[in-house]
């Protein structure tokens, strides 16, 4: 060997020395300066981040991926873009077709939210721009159970229920509309149940599957209409819990002043 | 916001920035690289617990490494010819030292905060892992790679290193 480890310990410690003699100063100043603007940088960057996943996950692009928005939590709907569907979800109609008496025309889709889980509540929040306002569910299995509860004209709960393949949705015009409609976001709560969920034996222990004027004993007819109580879905969440399953609540609306 | 920081800067920034030459090579380099390294330790200053010189090393280190990844290296300048310098040669004995100085520039940047960290700093190899980042038998790998690199080096196989000594 030529040289031994304590000759590059002096080396170094001959070496690490200002060779003008001057020693550098701290500049404090100028170096809390500098850690503020990372910090800014930090924070912009981290705020542009949140901005763009808070955009992906609410999935509101009708076709895009949605990542699952968490049980029981409020979404708000968007207006769907024209990008192209990377995501083999269920399809929402373009648009609803409705007829009123002699009336007939089709509401274009005008706000879309996909989900990736069922068995929990979500509540979906749109700002209508007519009073004649269309929605609907769709979903992979169209054998899956579909609840829409919304408000009626006074304010009143108001909703359907049924297989998802029936489809389940409903329509507002200005008779059925609550007053308020325009004035303020509204909002739709939906659950999804699992086609093999206990609908009739929650339906009957909170109801006894009574028959309604459409049914003849406890059909779907009558656990549809069981469905529309809170004590039943309460009883069937807490039984099926959240577990995997697409599908797409669409709302469909006239243009702003187009009514 | 204080805590210590301007206490820190004015007891260690002279040490920081000696270590920081050592790995740079350039005084400028050197004080940007600490001023880079204490802004970023600034900013996470309460959040860090103990000794924060751990902490400030890392980022030297790190933040070094970035940049010389960054820098073009297509030629460098060197402060010593190629020709072996004259043993019996008066001025051997700076020619020898500027051959060390070059033959540790050109060990990696991972290897040379080792050799910084543990011979100028006096830093354990277990230390000197946790500061870069790695395990102790990386540690161990580098340096010892790096040290056979000084060894082996023409420069330094001509030089001679007793008379380095004083």
């Amino acid at each position: 060997m030529r040289h031994t480890e304590s000759d590059l310990r002096q080396f170094l410690t001959e070496f690490g020395q200002d060779p003008a003699g001057g020693e550098p100063s701290a500049h404090l100043d100028a170096i809390v300066r500098r850690g503020r603007r990372i910090r800014r940088t930090r924070r912009a960057l981290t705020a542009g981040a949140a901005m763009a996943v808070a955009v992906t996950a609410a999935g509101l692009v009708n076709g895009l991926p949605a990542g699952p928005p968490r049980a029981d939590k409020t979404s708000v709907a968007q207006r769907p873009a024209d990008s192209a569907q990377v995501d083999p979800g269920p399809k929402l109609p373009a648009s609803f077709p409705v007829v009123l008496g002699a009336e007939k025309f089709d509401l274009p889709l005008a706000y879309s939210q996909r989900f990736a889980t069922m068995g929990v509540g979500r509540t979906v929040i749109f700002t209508p721009t007519s009073f004649s306002t269309g929605y609907k569910v769709v979903c992979d299995d169209p054998q899956a159970w579909v609840v829409i509860e919304g408000r009626g004209k006074g304010g009143e709960p108001s909703g359907t229920a049924g297989r998802c393949k029936t489809p389940v949705g409903g329509h507002h015009d200005q008779l059925s509309a609550p007053t308020d409609w325009l004035k303020h976001p509204q909002s739709l709560q939906i659950w999804v149940f699992p086609a093999d969920a206990s609908i009739f034996e929650a339906a009957k222990a909170v109801k006894d599957c009574k028959p309604t004027l459409k049914s003849k004993g406890c059909d779907e007819n009558t656990v549809s209409s069981a469905l529309r109580l809170p004590e039943v879905r309460e009883r069937l969440s807490a039984e099926v819990g959240e577990r995997p399953g697409n599908w797409a609540v669409g709302v469909y609306d006239r243009p702003a002043g187009a009514e | 916001m204080d805590d210590g920081f301007a206490e820190y800067v004015a007891q260690r920034h002279l040490r920081l920035c000696r270590t920081a030459y050592l790995l740079a090579r350039d005084w400028g380099t050197a004080e940007d690289l600490v001023q880079t390294a204490l802004a970023k330790a600034w900013v996470a200053w309460r959040r860090i617990e103990g000794n924060p010189d751990p902490y400030v090393y890392r980022i030297i280190v790190n933040t070094h490494a970035s940049w010389w990844r960054r820098r073009w290296r297509g030629e460098v300048p060197a402060e010593s010819i190629p020709e072996t310098a004259d043993p019996r040669d008066p001025a051997a004995e700076v020619a020898d030292q500027a051959a060390m100085w070059s033959a540790i520039g050109t060990l990696s940047p991972r290897q040379r905060a080792v050799v910084v960290l543990h011979y100028f700093e006096g830093r354990t190899l277990t230390q000197v892992a946790d500061i870069v980042g790695c395990s102790l038998g990386a540690v161990k790998g580098q340096l010892s790679r790096a040290l056979i690199r000084l060894r082996v080096d023409p420069d330094i196989q001509a030089m001679n290193l007793e008379r380095v000594q004083r």
